[in-house]
């Protein structure tokens, strides 16, 4: 069985447990249909009438569910989507999968779509068929202003790491930056740090201090492979911070820095040191502090 | 405060300032309808992006300020008289139909009554019919009461249940016909056209609200996008009873428009407090510099 119809059945199976057994009738029924009579305008109309059928309620996963999900794709992370998204992502599933057919609906699909639809679009793009043809449009859909849709390419999905070449994932980090999104929920972000990445990250923080505004705590996490003298005197500013959360995100890229000078520079600062060596200063934590405390 | 619908509001035309006075003045709800741009569109791509700006951007852009967007899909009268674009556009509205937050086709029927009017009107009636969705009818601004009661034909041979059709743009003329053929009777207050407040006002208060809605139909025209909370200011002001207010500035839209089961007051009572700050993309409405205007819990719309 291909990928694809292992995760459609998963899907299937986490849905069956939550949904109305009338709503899954209708899915069934939509999806025999297009496995009998692919017409593109009933498609369509399925996609968007999923609406009607199924809520924007988390699905809720067993902790085998996010096992099995992480086997199927890695880095598939459904716990992230909802009902909606899972039953459109079925019935995109269902779509017979001839290549230059099926990649016309789907486009047909992108540019149609509304925020809803965009949103489980992007999101299942690690489960998609033929996925260099749609870097295209994983890359175009980065420049939406809509959040919903912005987050449902950038966080928790496996596609733009593992597909996206360097400047086009350098602008994917820095907006996220920009609109202030949780950058502990971008995938592979540390694996996929790199030195023009540190250099815009280390720009963008001098022009908000230029504008007297704060500066992301996550940010500093992209400088810390590439310490050097510049990346050291703004993480010294940033010790002198006033906000708690920024002075820890400052100390938490030099600890990691591994230099001699940061460790000379830690000394003072022990006490957070410690709390860093117990987990409980994390870029996760600090991340998840900001988005309550500051987004 | 007093809750609003706007029920027929061409926002894509409408500036920021536009929303921040219509949000204070009570507008807790909007319906777009698809309609024309000012000029006719020669490519079927137009309207493509356009019925997408309807279920994307400019609902994204109205929530910003606390205001639930809804739409209508439909081709426009004065577009289906270029019967090869009109043909494509067609092929198009299933697309758009079935989506989320779309409460009517519409706004369709006639404006200069021609023949490819009447054909793609009648094809717009059987879609409306498939897709289960109430119909928004627009009525010519010239011959208009031969043209209104020639909608209503119409929809009468199709077999449309006249309580699933709205009738737009009435005047004193129109408005007995629709009413009495069971249809819902809208009036657009317009400055210096159609209807202004007082001439509503008078007719409120000789039909009674049954059936009846008020709307703006502001665009890129001369037009007041808090024409429907003045409008029913002046009906308390003149003496109508507050229930008829409500039934013709808010809840007979809802009424109709919510057969379409994609309208929901629940969209705007338990809605999510206005949260700018979460939306400080790269063009949205927010510039830098400007400050984000969060409500608390205590800030919601209440009735």
């Amino acid at each position: 069985m291909s990928v694809q119809m292992e995760s459609k059945a998963f899907l299937l199976e986490v849905l069956g447990r939550s949904a109305a057994q009338k709503s899954l009738s209708w899915l069934q029924g939509q999806m025999e249909k297009l496995a009998t009579e692919p017409v593109p305008a009933k498609f369509f109309l399925a996609f968007s009438q999923a609406s009607r059928h199924f809520k924007k309620e988390a699905l809720a996963l067993s902790d085998a569910d996010k096992a099995k999900a992480a086997s199927l794709v890695e880095g598939f992370e459904p716990a992230f989507w909802n009902e909606l998204q899972a039953a459109r992502t079925v019935l995109l599933l269902s779509y017979p999968q001839e290549k230059a057919k099926w990649l016309e609906v789907v486009n047909q699909l992108f540019e149609t779509g509304d925020m809803y639809e965009q949103q489980a679009l992007y999101a299942a793009l690690p489960l998609m068929p033929f996925p260099e043809d749609l870097l295209a449009r994983a890359i175009d859909g980065c420049r939406t202003n809509m959040t919903l849709i912005f987050d449902a390419i950038a966080l928790n999905n496996p596609f733009p790491p593992r597909y996206f070449p360097e400047a086009n994932w350098n602008q994917l980090v820095l907006k996220s930056i920009f609109m202030q999104r949780p950058l502990y929920r971008i995938q592979k972000l540390d694996e996929r740090r790199n030195p023009a990445l540190a250099d815009i990250a280390s720009d963008f923080a001098h022009e908000r201090w230029a504008a007297g505004r704060p500066v992301m705590p996550e940010l500093w996490r992209l400088v810390v492979p590439y310490l050097n003298d510049r990346f050291f005197a703004d993480l010294k500013k940033v010790l002198k911070s006033d906000d708690q959360m920024e002075v820890e995100a400052g100390i938490l890229a030099l600890y990691q820095c591994q230099s001699e000078a940061a460790k000379q520079l830690l000394q003072s600062r022990s006490e957070e040191v410690m709390a860093i060596e117990y987990g409980e200063i994390t870029w996760e934590k600090l991340g998840a502090d900001f988005q309550e405390k500051r987004a | 405060m007093e809750m609003y619908i706007d029920p027929h509001i061409h926002l894509v035309s409408r500036t920021t300032d536009d929303y921040e006075a219509m949000r204070k003045a009570g507008i807790v709800a909007t319906i777009e309808p698809a309609f024309w741009l000012g000029q006719p569109r020669t490519e079927v791509g137009s309207f493509k992006d356009y019925f997408s700006t309807l279920v994307g951007w400019e609902r994204f852009r109205a929530s910003q300020f606390g205001i639930v967007h809804y739409c209508t899909m439909g081709l426009n009268s004065k577009e289906a008289n270029n019967v090869a674009l009109a043909e494509q556009v067609m092929e198009l509205l299933p697309l758009y139909a079935g989506k989320e937050g779309v409460v009517a086709i519409g706004e369709i029927g006639y404006d200069d009554q021609t023949e490819a009017e009447d054909r793609f009107y009648r094809l717009q009636l059987e879609l409306a019919k498939d897709v289960e969705l109430p119909v928004l009818i627009h009525t010519p601004h010239r011959d208009k009461k031969k043209g209104t009661t020639r909608s209503m034909d119409v929809a009468d041979e199709h077999g449309m249940d006249p309580g699933w059709v709205v009738v737009d743009h009435n005047n004193e003329e129109t408005v007995k016909e629709v009413l009495d053929r069971g249809y819902w009777a809208a009036f657009t207050i317009y400055p210096h056209t159609k209807m202004g407040s007082e001439r509503m006002v008078e007719i409120v208060k000789q039909y009674g609200p049954e059936r009846i809605i008020v709307n703006s139909a502001a665009d890129w025209g001369i037009s007041d996008p808090i024409a429907v909370p003045k409008t029913a200011n002046l009906m308390r002001k003149m003496g109508i009873p507050e229930e008829h207010v409500r039934l013709t500035t808010y809840q007979n839209a809802l009424t109709v428009f919510g057969l379409s089961g994609q309208m929901d007051e629940n969209d705007w009572l338990n809605a999510a407090p206005i949260d700018q700050t979460k939306k400080l993309g790269g063009n949205s409405v927010l510039r830098g510099g400007q400050v984000p205007r969060v409500e608390g819990p205590a800030d919601r719309v209440e009735n």
